[in-house]
């Protein structure tokens, strides 16, 4: 698979020039109540990704969280792979369920300290109120709450129909159960008034998930129970614990991914007879750096300029010979300073480029088209749909821009082709391998292009100089903040209590000594966090 | 194929299975009875549309001559019936979302979170898939209901999801061989007493894991609600799996190999597919389901045909101009090997013996399909279908059906097959779409 996973063409376009291409989403509003009370959007019923389930029942159980492959991928959509409404489950799934869940109580039950510190005794010697106790804490911690008396009544009669030839069958069949439950695999929320605080766990449950990918830890159900999160300074002691815990990063570099795109790298190729240094090694590679580069992000200071504009990467002699740049000193991955009129935070990034092209070109268009829908969240309008426009021929040997003619001559297409490609062109130094070039096609790279439409317009030379209009853009930012909400409440923004929420986000982003954390930070005061979201119908 | 079949393990029972007389055990045997043979159906698909010039026969109905890319299919003509002039009707995402989401539904996309290129964004499909409806219809007593196989499908999202159980139900193909050898097949390399306590102890859980559900569903609104039963529905499915009966016997059911292929590297792609082909082939001769579908990559898929000598991906291909004689070559190359694939699809059903006499493939309806009719124009008018084989049923094979021009749906040839598979439903899909069942299908 190449490219990114959704192929914005050439020939979608079409009549764009006479409909006019309009902007779309991602504006705020300019209501100013700090917690948007009013409003709120809906909470639909999440389930753990993927990689969530996979972190929580190593923390639970002690099994590798690798077992998780063995689950179907997440359904993917918004560039996120947390969105509830996109979750199905076939019975194939179900049954994957089913085996991992086997496979992590096996190896629970297999660690006898691990048992006896749930159940404060050793339950595996069949003692009934050993096994109660087992049940009831171990039940706790994967629900992520305290179990109700009917659900201990289910759980103990399966112990009683289990439990033979000895006690640990049944306690692994009960765990098992527990590890399949709709309680540990969703994170169902009560039904009660709406816009009335959540109960303690269920938003232990929210802060633990947004922060670790994870259950909730003892320290923080603990916290839960004695109400400490009912008040804004329980809360935020808690989360400013977990911000500091290495998860924290880990989940705002899974997040960036993400909303960059980059995450697809290490599933793409390019044509090795036109770029020979591109080798197996290449992708894997380059999310190293990606990843290395958001993780020192996250820890020096977030700030949304640092990843549009930053001229630093990180790589070791190997990454650094594929990209022509001198061998870091010392081992491995180190932190290496580039030249500033050239490179430019993540969009200077070889995955980000790399996945923003094609596996024998340059692609101006999905270049352009990324900042137009992932940083503006304006992403082109939608044709009418009857129509469709062939494709014109084109000759491989021109420089990009030339082959791009055809999107400015006919009006069918210059219509939206305007507003992506010429975005694109800015970014025509670098190659479809992510690396850095002075000639296209025997021809000096021309990399003049033009922003328009957007509060920051203006003429453009080189990836550096869009950057800087980017990092300074208050739509940048709103749609920055509309990225991280949409990934924070597993869904898009519906209401004007969503949009209000993006715009205090935003605020937090950007304003006076903002950045990723401490739009975080914020997020966990807003009311649509805090609060039971309004009654689904009956 | 390992000489061990699930039935020689259960005629040693007791777990001393391997040390009991082989040569006997493996003595192909008659059947005892001579049941109905089970029908079959099976949907492979292929991806960014054809090159209809390249696609289409000429001639007539019963005398016809194939395209170039039909051509690897000259062996089984007489098994064939093309079907040409429909309309794959769709609605409410973009060209692909449209047709690989309604190509097997016949329904248009709920709203809904996946974003497509110039349309709004789109959700599910508003209907089950029609191998769904037949398996629904047929209730065949199989461990399982379908199986949905899948070669190096990609992302999981919508340009990835085919096959539908009911309205916003997606079944995701397994893409994994390993997987499949692993679940599908686990019955056939467990000793039987080691099963029977195994299914003993998975009944015990699932049916806690279901009353779980059952009680946490009573506590949510409806859309929360509906999630949670589509997902006890699931687990239900399973629990029927673990009471399906063991003993049907057909001498050509044995354990497949475990395979080992890189399931995920473009190079390995004809590879998977072969072993994908294998396993269904292996499902339908150990009556493990009645049902399957194999999805080679995905809508928007870019494979590379490297062993073609094709290094381009094949969407950037299918969208470059028909006036362009070198994708034009690649596209023809490409789509024939597909063709291909459906030859040794139908060359394994036909030369793996079916329990009653007779081989898999003359109780056996494939239909080849693919989301689009044309790539570069996302033209869904003239989409191409092969049906090989009958199913067993009244359908008349070794025919070339045009519609050009008549305006009709595929709704309608959905609806045919329903019926051509003993599925006596009088529409199928959206119901403005569909006028009946295809004219000349059957009759």
């Amino acid at each position: 698979m190449s490219g990114s996973k959704r192929p914005w063409l050439a020939t979608s376009c079409a009549l764009f020039g006479l409909l006019g291409c309009g902007s779309g989403g991602g504006k705020t509003t300019t209501n100013s109540a700090p917690l948007c009370a009013s409003d709120p959007g809906p909470a639909p019923l999440r389930r753990l990704t993927r990689f969530e389930y996979g972190r929580s029942l190593a923390d639970l159980t002690g099994v590798d969280p690798s077992v998780s492959q063995a689950l179907p991928p997440d359904e993917e959509t918004m560039d996120f792979d947390d969105i509830a409404d996109a979750y199905s489950v076939s019975a194939l799934h179900a049954e994957a369920y089913l085996e991992v869940a086997e496979q992590a109580a096996t190896t629970l039950l297999g660690n006898s300290a691990q048992t006896t510190a749930f159940a404060g005794c050793d339950p595996t010697g069949g003692d009934m109120s050993c096994v109660t106790s087992f049940i009831s804490a171990f039940g706790r911690r994967a629900w992520r709450r305290a179990m109700t008396n009917d659900e201990q009544t289910a759980m103990m009669q399966l112990y009683a129909d289990t439990a033979t030839p000895g006690p640990t069958d049944g306690l692994s069949a009960v765990v098992a159960t527990l590890l399949q439950a709709p309680q540990f695999l969703y994170r169902p929320e009560p039904l009660a008034g709406a816009g009335q605080a959540l109960d303690g766990y269920a938003l232990a449950t929210r802060l633990a998930f947004l922060l670790t990918g994870a259950a909730p830890d003892e320290t923080l159900l603990e916290a839960a129970e004695h109400g400490d999160l009912g008040t804004e300074n329980g809360l935020l002691a808690q989360t400013d614990r977990l911000l500091a815990d290495g998860r924290a990063a880990e989940l705002f570099v899974h997040f960036a991914n993400e909303w960059w795109e980059t995450e697809s790298v290490t599933s793409i190729d390019k044509n090795r007879a036109l770029y020979r240094d591109w080798t197996d090694a290449t992708a894997p590679a380059l999310a190293q750096e990606t990843s290395m580069f958001l993780t020192d992000a996250w820890q020096s200071g977030p700030t949304l300029t640092h990843l549009l504009t930053a001229p630093v990467t990180f790589a070791d002699a190997s990454l650094a010979a594929y990209y022509g740049l001198p061998a870091p000193s010392g081992d491995g991955y180190q932190k290496i300073a580039l030249d500033p009129t050239r490179a430019a935070g993540m969009l200077t990034q070889g995955a980000w480029m790399a996945v923003h092209a094609k596996a024998d070109q340059t692609s101006p268009v999905l270049r352009g088209l990324f900042v137009r829908a992932q940083l503006f969240c304006t992403p082109p309008p939608p044709p009418p749909p009857s129509i469709v426009v062939a494709p014109p021929v084109v000759d491989p040997r021109l420089p990009t821009r030339q082959r791009f003619a055809q999107h400015t001559a006919n009006p069918l297409c210059a219509g939206c082709h305007t507003l992506m490609d010429p975005i694109g062109f800015a970014f025509e130094s670098y190659g479809p391998d992510g690396v850095w070039r002075d000639t296209d096609a025997d021809q000096p790279v021309d990399a003049t292009g033009s922003l328009t439409g957007t509060d920051v317009d203006g003429d453009l030379d080189g990836v550096p100089s869009l950057a800087s209009k980017l990092a300074g853009s208050a739509e940048v930012a709103s749609c920055a903040a509309t990225q991280w909400f949409r990934y924070a409440f597993g869904r898009s923004e519906q209401t004007s209590g969503d949009l209000c929420a993006i715009s205090a986000l935003a605020g937090t982003l950007t304003g006076p000594g903002g950045d990723f954390k401490k739009m975080v930070r914020q997020t966990v005061q807003m009311a649509e966090f805090r609060n039971l979201p309004p009654e689904s119908s009956p | 194929m390992k000489p061990i079949s699930r039935r020689t393990i259960l005629r040693g029972a007791g777990g001393a299975a391997i040390a009991l007389p082989f040569l006997e055990a493996m003595q192909p045997r008659k059947k005892a009875h001579a049941a109905t043979a089970p029908q079959r159906f099976v949907v492979m698909f292929s991806a960014n549309g054809t090159l209809p010039t390249a696609w289409t026969p000429t001639g007539t109905e019963t005398s016809f001559t194939l395209s170039p890319i039909l051509t690897p299919l000259g062996p089984y003509q007489s098994d064939l019936v093309i079907v040409q002039g429909l309309l794959q009707e769709g609605g409410g995402g973009d060209g692909h979302q449209n047709g690989i989401g309604g190509m097997l539904t016949g329904c248009p996309l709920n709203p809904g979170p996946f974003a497509g290129v110039g349309a709004p964004p789109a959700g599910w499909p508003t209907g089950p898939s029609v191998d769904q409806r037949i398996a629904a219809a047929w209730g065949a007593p199989t461990p399982y209901r379908s199986l949905e196989l899948g070669v190096q499908v990609g992302a999981a999202d919508d340009y990835g999801r085919m096959i539908y159980q009911a309205a916003n139900q997606p079944l995701p193909p397994i893409d994994d061989p390993v997987e499949v050898y692993d679940t599908v097949f686990s019955d056939l390399h467990t000793d039987p007493t080691v099963l029977a306590q195994q299914r003993a102890r998975h009944k015990s859980i699932l049916d806690a894991v279901g009353g779980e559900y059952t009680r946490i569903s009573g506590q949510l609104g409806s859309a929360d609600k509906q999630r949670l039963d589509a997902h006890l529905q699931a687990v239900r499915e399973i629990e029927t799996r673990l009471t399906a009966d063991l003993t049907e016997n057909n001498a050509a059911c044995a354990d497949p190999n475990e395979p080992s292929v890189d399931a995920q590297s473009n190079d390995s792609y004809p590879a998977v597919g072969g072993v994908m082909m294998d396993l269904l082939t292996m499902a339908f001769a150990c009556d493990l389901t009645r049902v399957a579908s194999l999805q080679w990559s995905r809508s928007v898929s870019q494979v590379r045909f490297t062993w073609l000598d094709i290094p381009d991906g094949h969407h950037d291909l299918s969208h470059r101009s028909d006036s362009d004689s070198d994708a034009v070559s690649k596209l023809t190359q490409i789509n024939t090997w597909y063709a291909q694939q459906m030859a040794a699809l139908i060359g394994r059903l036909q030369s793996t013996p079916d329990a009653g006499g007779g081989t898999l493939f003359d109780n056996t309806m494939v239909l080849w399909t693919n989301e689009l009719a044309k790539g570069n124009t996302h033209s869904r008018q003239d989409a191409p279908y092969v049906i090989a084989g009958n199913g067993g049923g009244p359908l008349v094979t070794g025919r070339y059906l045009s519609y050009e021009g008549q305006g009709l749906n595929h709704n309608n040839l959905l609806l045919g097959i329903l019926n051509a598979l003993g599925v006596p439903d009088t529409t199928f899909g959206e119901a403005d779409w569909c006028t009946g069942p295809l004219t000349g299908l059957l009759s």
